[in-house]
């Protein structure tokens, strides 16, 4: 580098520069440059990680499932008997598929209203001060872990409901058409519904918490003006809220889906791990997440890769219904000028 | 009064009742689940707890300290291997990859990974760890927590690094300073208290995930300090006495729920304590 | 408008007695700036004199931040955005892409918009960027931060909390803390980006009064939009527009007889 000129001048200035000069400074530098690189090739190659690590998932589990990929080929997805012990075992993914989207869809039909409800009711209705309490419950509810969820069903709600709900639900639809064997009994507390009310109770503070946010991305001159013409709340919400968040709250819906479809703990207690599939909702069933729960420890050969498929498939499952949910978000973000 | 405005009125009373009730329903499941949490946990909570290891089939006799000691050391284990890479790799996407086309893949992939079932988790580690180590291990356990702590803490990082002003850094650059100086120096202690609230919640994430447990640190009836050899652990233990036909099992599983919901609620509330306080700033 | 920018000249800086013309410390030959697609700045020729403050003026969006900011190549912190022409420090090509961006910094200072001050102590903040080049002992770093918050006008408001957070000082006491900062890591040339346009009428003096001081030892280039602290603080002038330099001329010569029909306009208050 050529600094002649700067020199002389550092040197003019002696008063106050009093001996650190360019060159010290550049010795200093130069000691942070392979610091600085180090630093930026942790931070990347920790970001990379990332990328590995779905890769190492789907890699995993491609490589455990392929013996009973190779064994049962496409006749395991439409295959009901699950019978890990005869000789040679017989293996079908149909129980726990229908399990998984059953518990989860009931799941969704009750928490969906539930939860839009509770954002509306936060963000539109509430008293300011009952705001944060409330807020902060739900997302506490959040936090519980789930395997809590699963005793608790366990122990309290399944006894609750075989008691009550489940007989006055057989009684009441006793001889109606299809509903009828929708509901049949006997109660039990073992029982996809069982599960798919816990699976709801724990994907609630999801669909609210995402609807809160996502409410709060609609311009406040929007319902000032909705409210300026004299609308009510509910016509508020109706025509200017939930127009303008569809698709945010439809991805947040997506995002609880997702964990619904994926949970474990929560289910395995209390759905029965029965791998026969009945008409009524009232009867044992059981979940891919609850099948791999209770049967993996004890499991081996193609018992094993058979669960491993079965891990296989509802990660599938879960990663494009959780890919459309982040896309449906990312629009709104766009939408929203973030 | 005009009866169409009458009519409007009665439909916003209607949704407002059904907006209270989904609300009231919601609060009332937390109470249910905090109260017989208490009142069965509590009611086994005793010293023993705490100085006994978990009892053989049938025994009267017993505690958790084998399992809340197994917990406390994966717990750890698992965020001080996760919560570093989640760290640099949200630093990665705030800092230096803002514009980068890899930065939006990373960020898709890690919003999946943030919700994806953990016991898909339990499953590769099983295949990735367990298979070729011949064997369950705590090792296994503390890796498969460390894959679900990343995404949190990665996510976190990513959002609080990007709240940090640019004028500040502009600043920093304009001393003079290397780029990884103004980030390690200025850009996260001005984000500091969020980082932490970052990794306390992917804490509290973890501390009571049993899914992907249940088959890479399995458990052990024995107090067992060896990361070679499986771990007792809380979540699994209790999983496993949940379902066992002993009274005083289930007794000892109530005991250990109520401990680990106190810890993640006391974790979760850390944590906005925390946000909060950075927010009012 | 016209008899205001007489009178506000005739008692500033550039009222005294005329300098004698100063070495260059910056040299900017055909100098070209692109956001992207966007041609931001437009062949610009220009000298900064050493020890003397030049004052860039000119309606928002004109493209005088922008020069500024590529003086110590700060734009290279964003993609997208890149210099064509000569822009020499000394001898030092500042355009070289080769050339050690840090060092670089640590030459050309910068003041910013806002107060800046770091999350961390008012004595940290000093420190800071002094340790980062140098190794000294406590005592010599004592003495290094008094004097630089003595070079701030800032030590007598603070010598007694040290140890507060920068971020306890007013916006005023926060500017000043940035410029100590600056000052503490000896540069040859400082940059300030409008900094006194969050600031206060008393805190816009004290720091304006600061700027005069500091440019005994510094060279100095200030962008503002309020014409009357350029006519202050400033012996020499430039007035941007549409991303073109306009005019560059002694200050008072600018204030007074402009020889552009635009900046005669611009002062006059007739646009921007």
């Amino acid at each position: 580098m050529t600094q002649g000129i700067g020199v002389a001048e550092m040197a003019v200035q002696s008063d106050i520069v009093d001996d650190a000069g360019p060159y010290d400074r550049a010795k200093a530098l130069s000691a942070f440059k392979l610091g600085d690189l180090t630093f930026y090739w942790i931070t990347r190659l920790s970001a990379i990680s990332v990328l590995l690590i779905l890769g190492g998932i789907i890699l995993s589990l491609i490589v455990g499932a392929f013996p009973a990929m190779k064994e049962y080929g496409l006749s395991f997805l439409w295959t009901q008997r699950w019978a890990p012990s005869a000789d040679p075992p017989v293996l079908g993914a149909l129980g726990p598929m229908y399990g998984t989207l059953v518990t989860s869809f009931i799941a969704m039909l009750i928490a969906i209203p539930v939860g839009i409800g509770i954002a509306i009711f936060l963000t539109e209705l509430c008293p300011q001060w009952l705001r944060r309490p409330i807020g902060m419950a739900v997302e506490l509810l959040a936090g519980i872990p789930s395997i809590i969820y699963g005793m608790w069903g366990f122990f309290v709600l399944g006894p609750f409901l075989a008691n009550t709900f489940q007989p006055f639900m057989i009684r009441l639809f006793d001889g109606v058409p299809v509903l009828g064997a929708v509901f049949a009994g006997p109660p039990s507390y073992l029982s996809l519904f069982n599960a798919a009310l816990i699976l709801a109770i724990m994907v609630l503070p999801f669909i609210t918490s995402i609807s809160v946010d996502v409410f709060k991305t609609v311009p406040p001159v929007l319902k000032e003006a909705a409210y300026g013409v004299g609308c009510t709340t509910w016509e508020v919400v109706r025509s200017v809220v939930i127009p303008y968040t569809r698709v945010g709250i439809i991805g947040g819906v997506m995002l609880a889906l997702g964990r619904a479809l994926g949970e474990t703990m929560a289910v395995t207690f209390i759905i029965g791990n029965s791998f026969r599939i009945q008409s009524s909702i009232f009867a044992p069933g059981t979940t891919i997440s609850a099948a791999i729960a209770s049967e993996f420890a004890e499991s081996d050969g193609l018992h094993q890769s058979g669960l491993i498929l079965l891990g296989l498939l509802l990660f599938v499952l879960t990663f494009f219904v959780l890919a459309g949910a982040r896309l449906m978000l990312l629009r709104l973000e766009k939408k929203a000028g973030k | 009064m005009n009866p169409i405005y009458v009519r409007r009125r009665r439909k916003d009373i209607v949704v407002r009742g059904l907006c209270i009730a989904a609300a009231a329903f919601g609060v009332t499941w937390l109470a249910l689940i905090l109260v017989t949490l208490l009142y069965n946990g509590l009611a086994g909570l005793n010293l023993e707890i705490f100085v006994a290891d978990t009892p053989p089939p049938g025994s009267t006799e017993g505690g958790l300290r084998n399992a809340i000691i197994g917990s406390l050391i994966m717990t750890v284990l698992g965020v001080g291997i996760g919560a570093p890479l989640g760290l640099f790799a949200g630093t990665y996407l705030a800092e230096y990859g803002r514009n980068d086309k890899l930065t939006s893949v990373i960020r898709f992939i890690n919003d999946i990974l943030l919700s994806a079932p953990s016991i898909i988790i339990g499953l590769f580690i099983y295949g990735a760890v367990v298979v070729p180590m011949r064997g369950f291990s705590a090792i296994a356990g503390c890796l498969a927590l460390a894959v679900i702590v990343i995404p949190v803490v990665l996510r976190t990082t990513e959002d609080m690094l990007l709240l940090v002003p640019n004028a500040l850094r502009e600043a920093a650059s304009a001393l003079g300073l290397p780029r990884s100086l103004v980030i390690k120096r200025i850009a996260y202690r001005a984000a500091r208290s969020g980082l932490i609230t970052g990794v306390l919640l992917a804490t509290a994430r973890v501390a009571g995930e049993t899914a992907p447990l249940l088959f890479t640190a399995l458990s052990n009836q024995f107090f067992s300090l060896s990361l070679n050899k499986t771990m007792a652990n809380l979540p699994v233990t209790i999983n496993n006495f949940v379902q066992s036909p002993y009274a005083y099992w289930k007794q000892l599983a109530w005991s250990g729920a109520l401990l680990i919901t106190l810890t993640v609620l006391a974790l979760n509330i850390g944590a906005r304590i925390l946000g909060a306080e950075r927010t009012a700033k | 408008m016209s008899d205001l920018s007489v009178s506000v000249s005739s008692t500033g800086r550039a009222a005294s007695p005329t300098l004698p013309e100063a070495p260059a410390k910056v040299t900017v030959r055909n100098l070209n700036f692109y956001y992207g697609e966007h041609h931001a700045l437009k062949n610009i020729n220009l000298t900064l004199g050493t020890n003397r403050v030049t004052a860039f003026i000119g309606p928002s969006g004109c493209g005088k931040s922008t020069l500024l900011r590529i003086f110590n190549r700060m734009y290279d912190l964003y993609p997208g955005q890149r210099a064509t022409g000569q822009l020499m420090l000394d001898q030092t090509n500042i355009l070289d892409p080769r050339l050690d961006l840090n060092l670089l910094r640590a030459r050309v200072g910068m003041v910013f918009q806002k107060p800046t001050p770091f999350p961390m102590t008012i004595y940290e903040n000093i420190a800071f960027g002094i340790r980062l080049y140098e190794k000294i002992s406590k005592s010599e770093m004592d003495d290094r931060v008094e004097k630089a918050l003595r070079g701030g006008a800032l030590w007598n408001e603070v010598k007694d909390k040290l140890n507060a957070s920068g971020l306890s000082l007013s916006g005023g006491q926060q500017q000043r803390l940035c410029i100590a900062r600056t000052v503490a890591v000896r540069p040859e040339v400082i940059l300030f980006d409008e900094p006194c346009s969050a600031l206060d009428p008393i805190s816009t003096a004290k720091v304006e009064e600061l700027i005069q001081e500091l440019a005994e030892d510094y060279t100095i280039a200030i962008v503002t939009h309020n014409m009357q602290q350029a006519a202050r603080v400033s012996d020499k002038t430039a007035f941007m527009y549409l991303g073109e330099l306009i005019e560059f001329d002694e200050t008072s010569k600018i204030f007074t007889s402009p020889s552009d029909r635009r900046t005669q306009d611009y002062i006059t208050g007739r646009f921007g």
